[in-house]
């Protein structure tokens, strides 16, 4: 009972054009392809989604406002989660840069940098996105590791949800019912 | 740590570091990976969470066994949903207790070496098709209840899971109930059906809620830490002044001879919980436990092979 349960990929979910991609969760896969899968699985069992976007979970490096604090002063270069990112070209790239600006929020897309490492990433992302509030946590990776849904996936993976209206609560009137049984009562 | 050894510089921080957050959860925030956090939290957050994760898992076994069997293909396509969402609640929920440095194999090998615990309900079986309206109706609102609390707890990651998980919940309580309705106002033997099927599963689903406040030992550290911010038998309470009037103008009852309402609370009262019964069953005496752990287990061999393929096509394209 010891085989693998298969590695890690962020899910991030898009609910409408237009607006920007959130963190969901993660899922377990053998491979990307079948990472996205999982994630439409898992994720989009509602008509609630127009792309998805699946990151190798190891690639993400991550910051809270606590752990900033903690390094502060310090010059640190890459360390913790996301050093060993795999694949780092130490060239210059684009990243995504993430952040959660409510205590009791998620992970939200505000921005993109070119950067030459996941540090140098979130440097940039604090300076250019961090604007007047203290966000409370920060999450970067290179755009080029991302696996995102097609547009003509949108038919097949995420309007059959559309279909199904049952897996609604609204399409149940159990308090008309409710209402209608106790008017009846003497 | 506990030992005399303590460096008094190393016990002064983490005093400092308890205080600061203690002060964090004190003004509503919430504690993400990353930030520092008390081993016990870990510990009681990876235990809450798992248990939760496995119980999402188990859950599906009593109702999965309706599915070739419901009534009309509606109902069938709802209940497929509803099982699905399970699985999807347990995925959720197995990331959660991740973030938290638990690791996917671990927690599943504790589940199928019968170490895990998970909510003793599902170790209860499926009688007839009104089973799958009470379970929806009274089993997911009493879950509905415990996880609106955790919606608000102090941890980001099982906050997050909590309010997709709510939202979802809300369809399988109210399928359910509409289950019950039906039934209620149908035949005389079909009122009989959900009337015995509200028989088996009223106390079963008070158990639910755990001990009582006096016998539960986490609550008053979860409560401190913002994990938990209603005490077991208040949310019992909560469940039963709630249902109660509802089964009553369906002109159904429950099987309490000493249910009662007390004026002056605005509570119904409710008889003493059988603990004997709740301990067995905890303790892997129920009707189904040892059938639900053959299904998990075998589900678990039987996909063996489809693990492996992957492995062996990822493989492949590297």
């Amino acid at each position: 009972m010891n085989d693998t349960q298969l590695p890690r990929f962020q899910v991030f979910l898009q609910e409408q054009e237009g607006q920007p991609h959130q963190d969901v969760g993660s899922v377990h896969a053998s491979d990307a392809e079948m990472a996205l899968q999982n994630a439409r699985d898992v994720f989009v069992r509602r008509p609630e989604c127009t792309s998805l976007w699946v990151v190798p979970a190891e690639a993400i490096y991550s910051r809270t406002a606590e752990e900033l604090a903690k390094e502060g002063g310090e010059k640190k270069e890459a360390g913790g989660e996301g050093a060993e990112n795999p694949g780092l070209s130490g060239e210059t790239e684009i990243y995504c840069v993430f952040s959660k600006a409510k205590s009791a929020g998620t992970q939200t897309l505000v921005g993109e940098v070119q950067a030459t490492s996941p540090a140098e990433a979130l440097g940039e992302g604090i300076a250019r996105f961090a604007g007047g509030k203290a966000p409370f946590a920060w999450w970067v990776f290179p755009a080029r590791l991302i696996t995102r849904s097609q547009p003509q996936d949108i038919e097949s993976m995420f309007l059959p949800a559309l279909d199904k209206p049952f897996r609604l609560s609204t399409d149940f009137h159990t308090q008309t019912a409710m209402r209608e049984i106790r008017d009846r009562k003497p | 740590m506990y030992g005399a050894t303590v460096d008094p510089v190393e016990q002064v921080n983490e005093d400092e570091k308890l205080r600061e957050f203690e002060a964090r959860i004190g003004r509503g925030e919430k504690i993400e990976p990353g930030d520092w956090m008390p081993e016990e939290y870990r510990r009681q957050l990876i235990r809450m969470i798992s248990q939760h994760a496995h119980s999402e898992i188990v859950g599906m076994l009593p109702e999965g066994a309706w599915i070739t069997r419901a009534p009309s293909l509606r109902r069938k396509m709802i209940l497929l949903a509803k099982v699905q969402d399970e699985a999807g609640h347990g995925q959720y929920l197995y990331h959660a207790a991740e973030t938290l440095g638990a690791s996917r194999e671990e927690m599943l090998e504790a589940l199928l070496a019968g170490r895990a615990k998970y909510s003793s309900i599902f170790n209860y079986p499926t009688l007839n098709w009104t089973d799958v309206g009470v379970i929806g109706y009274l089993v997911d609102f009493a879950a509905i209840l415990n996880q609106t609390m955790l919606a608000r707890c102090s941890y980001g990651p099982y906050s997050r899971a909590m309010v997709r998980i709510c939202a979802e919940e809300n369809f399988h309580k109210k399928q359910g109930q509409d289950i019950v309705i039906q039934m209620a106002r149908g035949t005389p033997r079909q009122k009989a059906m959900v009337q015995d099927a509200i028989n088996r599963w009223w106390w079963p689903t008070l158990m639910m809620f755990g001990p009582n406040d006096s016998d539960s030992p986490n609550t008053p550290i979860l409560m401190r830490w913002g994990i938990k911010t209603r005490t077991n038998d208040q949310l019992r309470q909560a469940f039963v002044n709630q249902v109660v009037p509802e089964l009553h103008d369906l002109g159904l009852s429950v099987p309490d001879p000493d249910l009662s309402f007390d004026e002056t609370s605005g509570d119904w009262q409710f008889g003493e919980i059988d603990w004997d019964e709740f301990w067995r069953v905890v303790k892997g005496q129920g009707p189904c436990n040892k059938e639900r752990m053959e299904a998990r287990r075998s589900a678990h061999t039987d996909g063996a092979w489809v693990r492996e393929a992957l492995a062996a096509y990822a493989a492949r394209q590297r």
